[in-house]
């Protein structure tokens, strides 16, 4: 009995602990986990200290959300007469709800937080140029899925902070030159806020936004082999002073040598030398398994330690004072109530100004950086190298003023949102929310 | 001249297909756009006149100040011209909590980011007595409802 259950064990388990070479090649083909991993990948990509596989812990944290998310489903109800009790109901009366539901908050939190490290990392390596363009792109795009995931998320519990939260959110939206109104009234479900807008942004937290940032996300990692691994890759060919060798052909994608371009390779796509190379499993496997298992040993302390906010009952006549957006809004926050800018009789909203156009701005500017940059191409793959600074110091200045911003909402800002310097008394203000 | 009548029946047909494939998505997108609102009407009943002290009385349930001094009434939306907070009067001027907008007494812009003055709404007495608003009306800043006798139109 007992050798059967090894043997079992053995069986399913194999492909995560090779004990030859052969093995991990065949890992590879024959496990299903496995398989959209290359056989091999660079030494100098699996190194903690060049992404401190960030990606990999967005990912952990993606899928931490989605099966925590799943399970709140059981027991959230989308109407707006139930909701705050179904929440209620999470932290009192079902066992282990509210650490169900302090896990999803805190994740979600940290997913902003890690993808746009992430995003840090990618940018001060210079990682996103020539082919990995593209997957910049996509990385700005999950970025956003990330972002108005979280914001849908936080409006479902119909407390305070998420009714106007919608308010602010959806008048923004209706700043839109032109098309502003009709946005505003698609997404509310009508001009008041309602029963239709809270099951509009249901839908849009539970389905149709998880699918976008799941379906971007494979295509992400498809994107990073298609281009060659990470660009530490380069770097080390760099160094190696080697031409990039043609890819060898493969038999599993393209047999008779009929698809021109890079396949999904079974074998190395790096073209590294062998020295160069480990093999993903267990090198990799076991590394992101590692990752994974801390990402959620810390999200799941973060749910035993501190629990997830929870306002009042949304109550559209009376406004927190004052109302603050979660932290990773707050700068936003910070830039619609300063730039309202008057001249002669004219008036432009800082609603249209620091709501739309900045954030737009900004968006363009990173969506296109990588076409912007003229950095020379072998500065990649390298941290913080010496040909990249201006790049690198406009980025580190960007994040830095968003950092000031949101030191300034979250700490500074009180009642009537005017500045309170540490140490100064602030007014006493009715919570009647 | 065969190949011709070929050309133009498959543009048909495929024309057709994707012709009511499109369409389809429109009416998908045509639903989001609601036909019947189940919200409250723009015009409603406040209290009877004389049930407003002097001074600024906010009706929490519609969002709005009633000012009353003496016999004239005129009323001022309580929501931020800005992104739609609500603003609260602290005995000199309307304060909001969300971006810091300050409003004077008659709902002109003091400072912060809300672009335009609040809004004055029109007001009359319902022929039973009570304060009748139109929000969906907007008025003047010199606007005043006069009410003669004890309250009565």
């Amino acid at each position: 009995m007992g050798d059967k259950i090894k043997a079992l064990w053995r069986k399913t388990s194999w492909a995560w602990s090779p004990e030859s070479e052969r093995e991990s090649s065949e890992a590879i083909v024959k496990n299903f986990w496995l398989h959209w991993f290359p056989a091999k990948v660079a030494r100098a990509s699996m190194d903690w200290n060049y992404s401190f596989w960030l990606g990999t812990a967005s990912a952990s944290l993606l899928l931490i959300l989605t099966i925590t998310g799943v399970m709140l489903m059981f027991f959230y109800v989308p109407s707006t007469e139930r909701a705050y009790g179904s929440i209620k109901d999470l932290q009192y009366a079902v066992s282990f709800g509210r650490l169900l539901r302090n896990q999803h908050r805190w994740a979600a939190e940290g997913m902003v937080a890690v993808v746009y490290i992430h995003m840090a990392r990618v940018f001060f390596t210079g990682a996103y140029r020539g082919p990995r363009a593209v997957n910049w792109v996509v990385g700005v795009v999950l970025f956003l899925a990330t972002l108005f995931l979280s914001f849908t998320g936080y409006l479902l519990p119909w407390d305070q902070l998420a009714f106007w939260a919608i308010t602010v959110g959806t008048s923004i939206a209706k700043q839109a030159p032109f098309v502003g109104p009709t946005i505003q009234f698609i997404l509310l479900g009508g001009h008041e806020i309602g029963q239709q807008t809270l099951l509009r942004f249901y839908v849009l937290h539970v389905f149709f936004l998880p699918v976008l940032a799941w379906v971007l996300f494979a295509y992400h990692m498809w994107r990073v082999r298609k281009d060659g691994g990470l660009a530490a890759v380069e770097r080390v060919r760099n160094e190696r002073v080697m031409a990039p060798k043609a890819t060898p052909k493969t038999k599993s994608y393209s047999l008779f040598g009929l698809t021109p371009g890079t396949s999904v390779q079974v074998m190395s796509s790096t073209g590294l030398e062998e020295s160069d190379q480990v093999f993903s499993s267990p090198n990799m496997s076991r590394r992101i398994a590692l990752v994974f298992l801390v990402v959620f040993n810390i999200t799941l302390l973060a749910a035993i330690l501190f629990n997830a906010p929870l306002e009042g009952l949304a109550n559209p006549s009376v406004t927190p004072n004052p109302a603050k957006a979660p932290w990773y809004f707050v700068w936003l926050q910070e830039l619609v109530a300063s730039t309202t800018v008057r001249f002669g009789g004219y008036t432009v909203s800082g609603a249209l100004l620091g709501g739309i156009l900045l954030p737009g701005f900004l968006l363009a500017v990173l969506t296109l950086w990588p076409w912007l940059d003229r950095s020379p191409l072998r500065a990649g793959g390298r941290w913080l190298a010496p040909e990249r600074k201006r790049q690198n110091l406009t980025f580190a200045i960007a994040t830095l003023a968003i950092i000031v911003l949101i030191m300034v909402g979250v700490y500074l800002r009180g009642p009537y949102w005017r500045i309170y310097w540490p140490g100064q008394p602030r007014p006493e203000t009715p919570r009647l929310y | 001249m065969d190949g011709e009548r070929r050309k133009i029946l498959r543009f048909i047909g495929k024309g057709s297909v994707l012709a009511a494939f499109l369409a389809q998505i429109g009416a998908a997108g045509r639903a989001f756009f609601p036909n019947v609102l189940y919200e409250p009407p723009s015009r409603f009943k406040l209290k009877r006149p004389d049930d407003y002290p002097d001074g600024y009385t906010l009706d929490e349930a519609h969002r709005l100040y009633v000012i009353r001094q003496k016999e004239a009434f005129h009323v001022i939306s309580a929501i931020c011209t800005h992104l739609g907070c609500n603003v609260q009067w602290r005995d000199t001027e309307f304060d909001c909590p969300c971006h810091g907008s300050r409003f004077r007494p008659d709902g002109t812009v003091i400072s912060g980011p809300a672009p335009r003055p609040l809004d004055w709404f029109a007001t009359t007495v319902s022929p039973d007595g009570f304060l009748e608003v139109d929000s969906g009306k907007d008025v003047a800043r010199d606007f005043r409802l006069v009410i003669g006798g004890k309250g009565q139109a």
